[in-house]
């Protein structure tokens, strides 16, 4: 199943209470979509000189992005608390 | 009355054993009834759960710079799709890379690296455990 959203959580030594943001993963590629759209013609054209398929490439990195849900990273210093989880 | 137990009846009926070592061997075999039975069934007691992440902690008293603690979790289908992304790599930036590696003194040959071979790696990471224990800082690598 493709993961829905990351929840990053920041807590610093200023402030006590922890900050938590949710990103839904749908919001984030609707902000990159017009990106994606006017990088569109570039790829291609460096596919066709490289001679590469873009296909494969682009279903390699579809798999990594599936493949990231569980993902939890945490750090925790003196000085600050920072979380990243994806699910 | 399973074969154990009666083997060890026939021991006692023939002598070749007392009556406290029987009943002592008769205990040991009772202790352990369900690995008998999966034993004489020809099948793994216990089906072994492949592990899903990788799990890095990391936990620094640093007593200077004060503790800092780290906790990774990584899924091991991440590591599967990076080796299929891998794979892709181009001959002709493979041979490249080759060049840089040699280069720098690592004799490695990237178009030798075949992704069932990785693939097989990526499956007997389950059996992985890194323990790292110094005076201020325990590094734990593991799977789970």
């Amino acid at each position: 199943m493709i993961p829905y959203s990351a929840a990053i959580r920041i807590r610093n030594e200023r402030s006590h209470r922890t900050q938590r943001w949710i990103i839904p993963f749908w919001l984030a590629g609707l902000l990159l979509l017009p990106a994606a759209l006017l990088l569109l013609p570039l790829i291609i054209l460096v596919c066709a000189i490289a001679r590469i398929n873009p296909f494969p490439i682009l279903h390699a990195f579809w798999q990594i992005f599936v493949a990231l849900k569980g993902t939890v990273v945490e750090v925790d210093d003196a000085h600050c608390f920072v979380s990243v989880e994806v699910s | 009355m399973n074969e154990n137990r009666r083997q060890i009846l026939e021991m006692l009926a023939a002598g070749k054993i007392t009556a406290d070592e029987a009943e002592r061997l008769i205990s040991a075999v009772e202790k352990e009834p369900s690995n008998g039975a999966s034993e004489a069934n020809g099948s793994d007691p216990r089906p072994k759960t492949k592990p899903k992440y990788v799990r890095v902690v990391v936990d620094d008293s640093g007593k200077g710079t004060g503790a800092t603690k780290v906790n990774i979790r990584v899924p091991m289908q991440l590591l599967r799709s990076g080796v299929k992304l891998a794979a892709l790599i181009p001959k002709a930036a493979q041979a490249h890379v080759n060049d840089a590696l040699h280069e720098h003194g690592v004799q490695l040959d990237l178009s030798q690296i075949k992704p069932e071979n990785l693939e097989e790696l990526v499956d007997q990471l389950d059996e992985l455990t890194v323990d790292v224990d110094d005076k201020d800082v325990k590094v734990r690598i593991f799977c789970e």
